[in-house]
């Protein structure tokens, strides 16, 4: 460790497994969705239609997806108030230090870097606002394409018993009237909303690795290693 | 305001579109029961008119064994076990004691003409032949004062027992002036809701009726609604569809007749036994859906090879209705049947939001200032290329004039 500096731990090892999930899933219900939504490669016409399948197989796709979005939503929503690392809902209620905070780091960005007074070394407001925004982008796409996904379960049957179109009515059904009244607006809604997360990814890169750069904490080291480094006052 | 509180509450307590096929033995045996009760009352009672349904069968060439094959199938239809096929057959003759007011209100009596142009009546077609139709505005040989008078009468007469039958949206621009009817020019809503008051329910048929279909698209110049904005307290039936299909109209008035109930319908109002099924999950074309094998444009090979038309804009996937199964004039044929997709003609706002014959990715949205449209990945690309660059301009400020943190090592 360079000298001066000291290591603080960040991101455990189950959050950071969620977090590559999260994003290698992302970019798979990206080139799925977007075939499904309008088919943008052709089959081969002189296959037979058994052996090629393959609006079946980006459905599925795209549905494996969902299901491991549906297991690391479960678990970031539980981790959100239960982790004994640390609780991100704390960095999101919107009392006087955390507003102070996260007009600290806007502030920060804005002055590239020349105006920098908060603790860089914990997890920010503005960061964990801009993490709870994904999160709610994500619920809602789960909410939605579960909604698309029921209207073929109409006999309110499925492989896993009754109870799962059953659920389903009951979870996504509001989705209809709050897109716009129709299972068209749905479909659309789920589709702008990938664009909007599209654009939240882009920005979160550019922060993450703009950080690194600025900041010189190795902030880009905290999803892979689990931790990054600040200046050590003590030591001084 | 006060519409939106209203759209907060139903969310919550909505039916969800479950379809029920099978609710157990003892049910069904109430049912039958209670259906056999009423067919027997409905025998006392005398015709509203003299058409006799065997003859009528008989004329147009039908034989009992075809009959008994339609009945079963309408039993099938109406989602009933076979055990209900005869009394089914017996509703049918009795159609004759239903008595129905046809009212024709802004559309294009497409509806009417769905019943009425079949090439050869069938069995359908002479069920509705045989209803009591006592006032239809488009199809009777009265006008004027006798009309209305011969309308006045039914109403007394049927007091409560007749149904209500409505083809068309109903204007609510300028006071409804957009369209009158009669000698008094009484406006379509007024005489709508005078109509409404004594019947024993009130069927809206076709897209028009249902949800304001075509005259209610944008920018909707009459301010047309359909039946459900504006009758709220009497049994209601949305049988939509751009034209309803004549089999489902049959299917209303028989569970009527049989049960004296309103089928079971959906959150929108349309019977289950007719909307509870989307048009994709029994499409003949599905397995090219699942293949991937699309029409790329009309007339290529895909096209001459019955491939799946999503890629056409076929809306087949967001569209409840039972035309894939039952199709239209006697199962003779149905849209995408005869090469084109499906325009989701049986959901709301289906003319802005379905039949734009594109792919729902390469659909023109409007901005919710009613303003620029532009398909949803016009939009979105233009998104990302606005954060795009934004975040150039950042980068480079940064790279100009940013200040990097004294990492620990010498710098110059």
């Amino acid at each position: 460790m360079k000298q001066g500096y000291k290591q603080v731990k960040r991101m455990t090892p189950a959050m950071r497994i969620i977090h590559w999930v999260n994003a290698i899933c992302m970019v798979g219900a990206v080139i799925t969705g977007l075939y499904i939504g309008h088919p943008y490669y052709q089959s081969f016409i002189a296959d037979g239609a058994v052996d090629k399948y393959v609006m079946a197989w980006n459905r599925y796709g795209h549905f494996i997806i969902a299901i491991l979005f549906d297991v690391t939503s479960v678990i970031i929503a539980y981790l959100y108030f239960f982790s004994r690392f640390e609780k991100p809902y704390k960095k999101v209620i919107p009392n006087g230090k955390n507003i102070a905070e996260f007009k600290a780091v806007v502030v920060n960005l804005l002055t590239l870097n020349r105006k920098k007074e908060f603790d860089s070394s914990h997890a920010d407001s503005f960061n964990t606002v801009y993490f709870t925004i994904f999160h709610l982008l994500l619920a809602w796409m789960l909410l939605t394409g579960l909604q698309m996904y029921v209207h073929g379960l109409e006999s309110g049957m499925s492989s896993i018993g009754t109870w799962w179109p059953w659920m389903l009515h009951l979870v996504t059904d509001w989705t209809i009237p709050v897109c716009g009244g129709t299972l068209m607006d749905v479909r659309i809604a789920h589709h702008m909303t990938m664009w909007f997360i599209l654009c939240w990814v882009v920005f979160h890169i550019y922060y993450q690795v703009w950080r690194t750069i600025f900041w010189k904490e190795a902030d880009i080291a905290i999803v892979i290693g689990g931790s990054k480094f600040v200046k050590d006052d003590s030591a001084n | 305001m006060s519409d939106r509180i209203e759209t907060v509450k139903k969310l919550f307590t909505s039916k969800s579109s479950r379809v029920e096929t099978n609710k157990g033995d003892t049910y069904y045996q109430e049912l039958f029961e209670k259906c056999e009760a009423r067919l027997n009352e409905m025998r006392s009672l005398t015709p509203a008119n003299k058409l006799d349904f065997t003859d009528l069968l008989e004329e147009n060439g039908i034989d009992r064994r075809e009959f008994m094959k339609w009945a079963s199938a309408t039993t099938a239809m109406l989602m009933l076990p076979p055990m209900f096929t005869p009394l089914v057959a017996d509703a049918a003759v009795m159609m004759n004691r239903a008595p129905v007011v046809w009212l024709e209100l802004q559309d294009c009596a497409g509806n009417s003409e769905a019943l009425l142009r079949a090439d050869g009546p069938k069995i359908d077609e002479i069920v509705l032949d045989i209803i009591s139709l006592e006032y239809h505005e488009t199809l009777q040989a009265a006008s004027g004062h006798q009309a209305e008078k011969q309308l006045d009468e039914a109403m007394e007469h049927f007091k409560g027992k007749y149904l209500l039958f409505v083809e068309g949206s109903i204007p609510m621009g300028m006071d409804g002036q957009y369209g009158t009817i009669g000698a008094k020019g009484e406006t379509f809503h007024d005489h709508l809701v005078r109509c409404a008051e004594n019947a024993a329910a009130v069927v809206a048929v076709g897209a028009c009726a249902t949800f304001g279909g075509i005259p209610a698209a944008a920018p909707n110049p009459t301010g047309a609604v359909g039946v459900m904005d504006v009758i709220k307290n009497k049994p209601l039936i949305n049988i939509p569809a751009c034209p309803a299909n004549p089999a489902n109209m049959v299917g209303v008035i028989l569970h009527y007749v049989l049960t004296g109930q309103v089928p079971e319908l959906d959150s929108l109002l349309r019977p289950k036994f007719a909307f509870g099924y989307r048009i994709h999950d029994n499409c003949e074309r599905r397995a090219h859906f699942d293949a991937g094998e699309y029409v790329e444009e009309w007339g290529d090979v895909g096209a001459q090879n019955n491939f799946c038309l999503y890629k056409m804009g076929c809306k087949g996937p967001m569209t409840f209705n039972n035309c894939s199964i039952v199709r239209y004039n006697e199962a003779v044929n149905w849209p995408i049947g005869v090469g084109r997709g499906c325009i989701g003609c049986s959901e709301p706002d289906f003319w802005d939001k379905y039949a734009y014959e594109r792919p729902m990715a390469d659909a023109k949205i409007k901005a919710p200032t009613g303003g620029v449209e532009k398909t949803v990945d016009e939009f979105g690309l233009g998104m990302l290329t606005a954060a795009g660059i934004g975040i150039a301009i950042h980068a480079a400020a940064s790279t100009v004039a940013g200040k990097r943190e004294n990492s620990g090592e010498s710098h110059e």
